[in-house]
């Protein structure tokens, strides 16, 4: 009988300062490829922690096939992420994971793709293009629509410029800030500049606030179905495995049936 | 047909207990989950970077379970082993026998692996699980019999109290308890037990068929690290709250319906059944006197009329 709660310990590869209460961790890698070569699927979420301290659930955002090292942004929040914000390059670690289904990776190709995100919402995106841009010509036009508080707030900075070759992206704040001169909150606007065949696109969101607006303003504008708008859920978790009922949103389990739900399965759904 | 005489219970459990902790449930105030899922076990220990997993009991054997206790392991044991295995919760189940005490009329096994089923005055009929509990049953073969044309009186299943008789009735149709609670969502049945409910947790802790649970860590000053499972209760405030402080479900009234909608909702569409086997613990215990089976009946005598104003 195999102990699926027995997390592995990793040593961190390097920590990277992203925003004043953000830091990227690398770390080693002690899981398998699966039969595509994916160590993991973008959407899938690990549990990190420690022993003494705690687990909390985490989206990979490196690429999936990267069999070296996992990529994680955790922000301060609370018990665990305080002591994880200690720790250094050369220190360890407990994961333990994939959890949850991910994207429907096969189902998005060929089509055209809207990615909408916010603040530290963007790990499970970031992997999903860091996908795309592996197999870019099985996609259409890609479009990742990121905003954040203050520009300070805006993660991944350095992969941002890199997907700028591949895919469109547009950055929006939420206030106006006197070193911005890009568009502000999920605006209305920005449907003119998306240009998509809205019978064939798919659209995958994740993150905080200010979604329901972009939901509102933007994908249903553009004629993207709800069952086809793919959301990465946030639940408490425990277990990951669907026993403690931590993460139950109706009939589904998050960490089972979830993270990723497309939209009319939770819009109704008791929570 | 294999019975052992009343007299001589006693005298085989003395006999376990030479190779056996026998724990006889009878008298327990809390539901026999605490042998296979404690109110708080040890379940990780980190010392020098090295994770050590809480290693199985002895052999152990659990006594005098009650019919409904029965038929909630046997939903237990299922809901642990699928869709994959809860280590610690097998960890412990596997070294157990179960010996389940009845008076009910039965014609199979409820659960657990051997149970003794009261059919007269003096005698119990022992029914097994498989051969492997017949090859067991064997070494201890003095204290058994083998009787043909057993006088066999009726016993309990004649005299069940009314709680227990409609809490059954009820029971019987887990699909239409599904669709009346989960039509029941905005009913205003809700505000007042948020308005009742102390939200103690104690319907949940003593329920056999409520195994949420939590992890708690803990450091001590020497260095070691350790992390316990604990049980949880849906209906107090932090379980569905994350890191930073935001509450998935703030209100008690959301979280005592979701106490309502696991057992009978989404327990029903992933097993087949309700979470509850109409014990009755929930309702004896609750320091607000909430009756389980009240609020049942209200709700589906409410849907019930809602379904025929459709129709009409």
């Amino acid at each position: 009988m195999r102990n699926l709660y027995l997390p592995k310990i990793v040593k961190i590869k390097a920590v990277e300062e992203q925003s004043p209460t953000v830091k990227l961790f690398r770390l080693e890698n002690k899981f398998p490829k699966d039969k595509n070569g994916m160590v993991f699927i973008p959407g899938q979420f690990f549990l990190i922690g420690e022993m003494g301290y705690g687990e909390a659930p985490f989206g990979a955002l490196s690429s999936p096939y990267e069999k070296k090292y996992l990529e994680f942004a955790i922000r301060k929040a609370g018990n665990v992420t305080n002591y994880l914000h200690n720790l250094q390059a050369g220190d360890t670690l407990e994961i333990r994971g994939p959890y949850g289904n991910g994207f429907p990776l096969d189902f998005m190709k060929e089509k055209d793709v809207v990615l909408v995100t916010g603040g530290c919402g963007i790990p499970p995106i970031a992997s999903l293009i860091e996908y795309i841009i592996v197999h870019r010509e099985h996609f259409g036009n890609v479009y990742l629509l990121y905003g954040a508080k203050t520009p300070d707030e805006l993660l991944l900075k350095d992969r941002i410029e890199r997907w700028k070759k591949s895919i469109n992206v547009i950055l929006t704040i939420d206030k106006p800030a006197f070193n911005w001169q890009g568009p502000v909150g999920f605006v209305s606007d920005l449907v003119k500049e998306i240009k998509i065949n809205e019978l064939d696109a798919v659209a995958a969101m994740c993150g905080p606030g200010p979604m329901m607006d972009a939901l509102e303003k933007i994908l249903k504008p553009l004629g993207i179905s709800d069952r086809r708008i793919f959301v990465n859920m946030e639940r408490k978790m425990q277990c990951g495995i669907g026993k403690c009922q931590h993460c139950t949103c109706g009939k589904n389990y998050v960490c089972l049936n979830g993270p990723v739900f497309t939209y009319d399965e939770i819009e109704n759904a008791h929570d | 047909m294999l019975c052992i005489k009343e007299s001589e219970i006693n005298n085989f459990l003395e006999k376990l207990k030479e190779n056996y902790e026998v724990f006889d449930v009878r008298n327990d105030l809390l539901p026999f989950k605490q042998y296979f899922l404690p109110p708080e076990e040890k379940i990780f220990e980190k010392k020098k970077n090295k994770i050590k997993a809480a290693l199985k009991p002895a052999p152990f054997v659990l006594f005098g379970l009650s019919f409904y206790d029965l038929e909630a392991l046997n939903q237990l044991d299922e809901i642990m082993e699928k869709p994959v295995e809860d280590y610690f919760y097998f960890q412990r189940r596997n070294q157990s026998i179960v010996i389940g005490l009845i008076e009910e009329d039965i014609d199979s096994l409820p659960g657990g692996e051997i149970v003794f089923q009261k059919i007269n005055n003096d005698y119990y009929r022992v029914w097994f699980k498989s051969k492997k509990e017949q090859q067991w049953l064997k070494k201890y073969r003095k204290f058994f019999e083998e009787i043909k044309n057993l006088e066999i009186t009726p016993q309990k299943s004649q005299k069940i109290d009314d709680w227990h008789f409609e809490m059954r009735q009820l029971l019987l149709d887990p699909e239409k308890l599904a669709k009346a609670v989960e039509w029941s969502e905005n009913h205003p049945i809700w505000d007042e037990l948020a308005k009742t409910c102390l939200g103690c947790g104690i319907c949940t802790y003593l329920c056999p068929l409520c195994y949420c649970f939590s992890w708690e860590d803990k450091k001590t000053i020497e260095g070691e690290s350790y992390r316990v499972r604990k049980w949880a209760a849906c209906t107090l405030n932090d379980f569905a709250m994350v890191a930073g402080g935001h509450n998935f479900r703030k209100e008690l009234k959301k979280r005592y319906y979701n106490w309502f909608y696991h057992k009978f909702v989404r327990g029903y569409y992933e097993w087949g059944k309700s979470l509850c086997v109409g014990c009755g613990r929930c309702h004896q215990n609750c320091p607000a006197q909430i009756d389980i089976l009240k609020v049942l009946k209200t709700i589906l005598s409410d849907y019930e009329k809602s379904l025929s104003a459709k129709n009409s």
